[in-house]
């Protein structure tokens, strides 16, 4: 079995992430959509929805195939079908995506770990005209409301416009319902493995196990990260001999290293690094990171307590 | 595929080992994302299920033995694109279409009898209301209707000025009556929504605004009954009404289910059994909005070119036929298995 992607500091700083349960029992991880990307995204759908009625209402009127009053109608059933119908069959078609949600690259997804069912769809979708469509064409004529109705609807558009930033998942109201998310649209990218490149052990540079015990895993990733995508030029080289420094005097390796020979020490340093951390892991010592020697909490875990260690 | 070198990493090993079969999954989950399931043969939707799960179990050796970051990383994002397509709603929407047509929608509207009559009572209550009471005042006219919606057809309107409202077509001066009949669908189409919403607060509010409409209804056929137009009036409201109040009457039932999963949850907790009701209700709603635009089509191409009271009252009351037969036997089992 496996287990959940563990809670400490993670190399990459992560956004909101949703760990779901698909039913192969592997836990798996979606960011969550932020909400400027969600509401761009129905900004777009909004823009391209009516404005496509219009063109379709001037084609109508200029052709004049139909009576006027056929023709009223028609329009008035295409700003309906605009509304909720085109959300519903557009999630329901392209699996969770309009195309505003398309161009903003979000989705949505059933929070259970579950195919998103017709069900779920329906029903945030039709909780969206709620929430936003008929109090905010009744906030625009608020004037005739009078001012009980008109504070109702103001409340309600208010507690409506928090929901999402008040829990976690930035659910919206519907999505509470249905038990849906909307979450960012997932992108491969397989980078090369460093330790592939170095085919054999570099013989120039050994290292004992102590000196190995003195890191954990979020150093060795640390490490992975600067060599993955090393800063260029001077700046770079700076950045570089600092590493190599603060590496050559925290695990006390003795023989001089040249300048010329930082990038090939640190790959080495890497590939022994790592091969070590995974065989402790082997037998059940998950090294989380510097600390793991003295059993002190994990980096993440002390940050949190700061203020009690007075 | 390079050589074993028993100098490599395991973890380094174990990732070329399985490489190709992550990229086959890579490629298979673009063709699909792009052209739907449907776009691949059958030997590729194969070895998307296959390749599928080989991913799933890489991922979960690799977050146990792998230190790459960018490994994981990719088997993480490779995972989540290949579930989403995996697990993707497999129903065409015809199929859903027919499926709800058939057993969902007259099955719901079947469950639904005490909420159903909730909204009838109140839309009849108001109706009978609204009348009684503009015989006592014709001044609560105006309390009761909208002037925007009654469009000059007061209690000081003369007789053949409501006639004139009533069998007017498009050579009478009288032809806003398009616009008007448009505006009073998406004014329908609010109420429908409201009422529908609304009843998440134990009902009332959705059953105070049924009846309320009810009461628009009654004060108006009051208005025209006044004047001896009784019957025009209602062969008038019937060739669209039957089918436009009962959606609203169904808006109301699907928002009385809502209320009453939460008055009266039975064995479960609320909020289960808002989620068990609401896909009823849901149900209920998506028929009250094709009635809503059935409604707008008869209004729309019908009322101005049926001109006989009585044509009016054939079509009102067959279409009402017609939803009642299908809501009844529709999607009946013959064994009597239930659902």
């Amino acid at each position: 079995m496996t287990t959940a992607p563990a809670p400490y500091r993670d190399v990459v700083p992560k956004r909101r992430v949703e760990s779901l349960l698909p039913p192969e029992g592997v836990p798996i991880a979606f960011n969550i959509a932020s909400i400027g990307a969600r509401l761009g995204a129905q900004i777009m759908d909004v823009l391209i929805t009516y404005f496509s009625v219009l063109v379709v209402a001037f084609g109508l009127f200029w052709l004049a195939v139909l009576p006027l009053t056929a023709t009223f109608s028609l329009i008035i059933i295409l700003f309906f079908l605009v509304r909720i119908p085109y959300y519903i069959l557009a999630e329901l078609v392209w699996n969770g995506r309009t195309l505003g949600k398309r161009i903003a690259r979000i989705r949505v997804i059933s929070a259970n770990g579950r195919r998103l069912t017709p069900h779920q769809i329906t029903a945030r979708n039709l909780m969206k005209e709620v929430e936003f469509f008929t109090p905010g064409m009744m906030l625009l004529v608020v004037d005739e409301l009078g001012w009980g109705l008109g504070l109702i609807t103001t409340i309600w558009v208010l507690i409506v416009l928090i929901t999402p930033f008040a829990n976690r998942r930035r659910q919206r109201l519907g999505d509470l319902v249905a038990g849906t998310l909307v979450v960012e649209n997932p992108k491969t990218v397989l980078l090369g493995d460093l330790v592939a490149k170095v085919l054999a052990k570099d013989a120039r540079f050994e290292f004992m196990a102590v000196q190995l015990d003195v890191y954990g895993r979020y150093e060795l990733q640390t490490l992975e990260s600067i060599l993955r995508d090393p800063a260029k030029g001077p700046a770079g080289a700076v950045e570089l001999a600092r590493v190599t420094d603060a590496i050559i005097r925290k695990i006390a390796y003795l023989p001089k290293v040249a300048p010329n020979d930082r990038m090939d020490f640190l790959m080495a340093f890497y590939r022994a690094q790592r091969e070590h951390l995974e065989n402790r892991r082997l037998f059940g010592d998950r090294r989380e990171d510097k600390f793991h020697k003295t059993g002190d909490a994990p980096v993440a875990a002390r940050k949190k307590r700061w203020w009690r260690r007075r | 595929m390079t050589a074993q070198n028993p100098d490599q990493l395991r973890s380094a090993r174990f990732r070329m080992e399985r490489e190709p079969s992550w990229k086959r999954l890579e490629l298979l989950v673009a063709r699909a994302d792009k052209g739907g399931i449907k776009g691949l043969s059958y030997d590729e939707a194969r070895d998307l299920a296959t390749t599928y799960r080989q991913a799933m179990n890489s991922l979960s050796v690799a977050r146990d033995i792998s230190l790459d970051l960018a490994l994981v990383t990719y088997l993480e994002q490779l995972c989540s694109r290949a579930y989403l397509v995996v697990y993707a709603p497999q129903e065409s929407i015809s199929g859903l279409v027919t499926r709800l047509l058939t057993t969902g929608i007259p099955r719901a509207v079947r469950r639904s009898a005490l909420p159903l009559l909730i909204g009838f009572i109140a839309m009849f209550l108001g109706a009978v209301a609204g009348y009684l009471l503009y015989f006592q005042d014709p001044s609560w006219y105006f309390t009761f209707v909208d002037p925007g919606l009654a469009d000059g057809r007061t209690p000081a309107a003369s007789a053949e000025y409501l006639r004139s409202t009533l069998y007017g077509n498009e050579g009478t001066p009288h032809d806003a009556l398009g616009a008007f009949a448009s505006y009073l669908f998406s004014h329908n189409t609010q109420i429908a929504i409201l009422v529908f919403a609304l009843g998440i607060f134990l009902s009332v509010p959705s059953f105070l605004l049924t009846f309320y409409n009810g009461l628009m209804v009654g004060a108006f056929f009051a208005t025209f009954a006044e004047k001896g137009l009784a019957y025009d009036l209602f062969a008038w409201l019937s060739i669209h009404g039957v089918t436009e109040l009962s959606a609203i009457c169904l808006a109301c039932a699907g928002g009385a289910r809502l209320g009453l999963a939460l008055l009266l949850p039975g064995q479960m907790t609320r909020r289960d059994a808002l989620r068990e009701h609401g896909r009823d209700a849901v149900k209920l709603m998506v028929l009250a909005g094709m009635m809503l635009i059935v409604a707008a089509v008869i209004e729309g191409f019908l009322r101005q070119t049926v001109q006989s009271p009585e044509a009016r009252l054939i079509i009102g009351w067959g279409v009402g036929a017609v939803w009642l037969s299908w809501l009844l036997l529709a999607g009946r089992e013959r064994s009597g298995a239930v659902r």
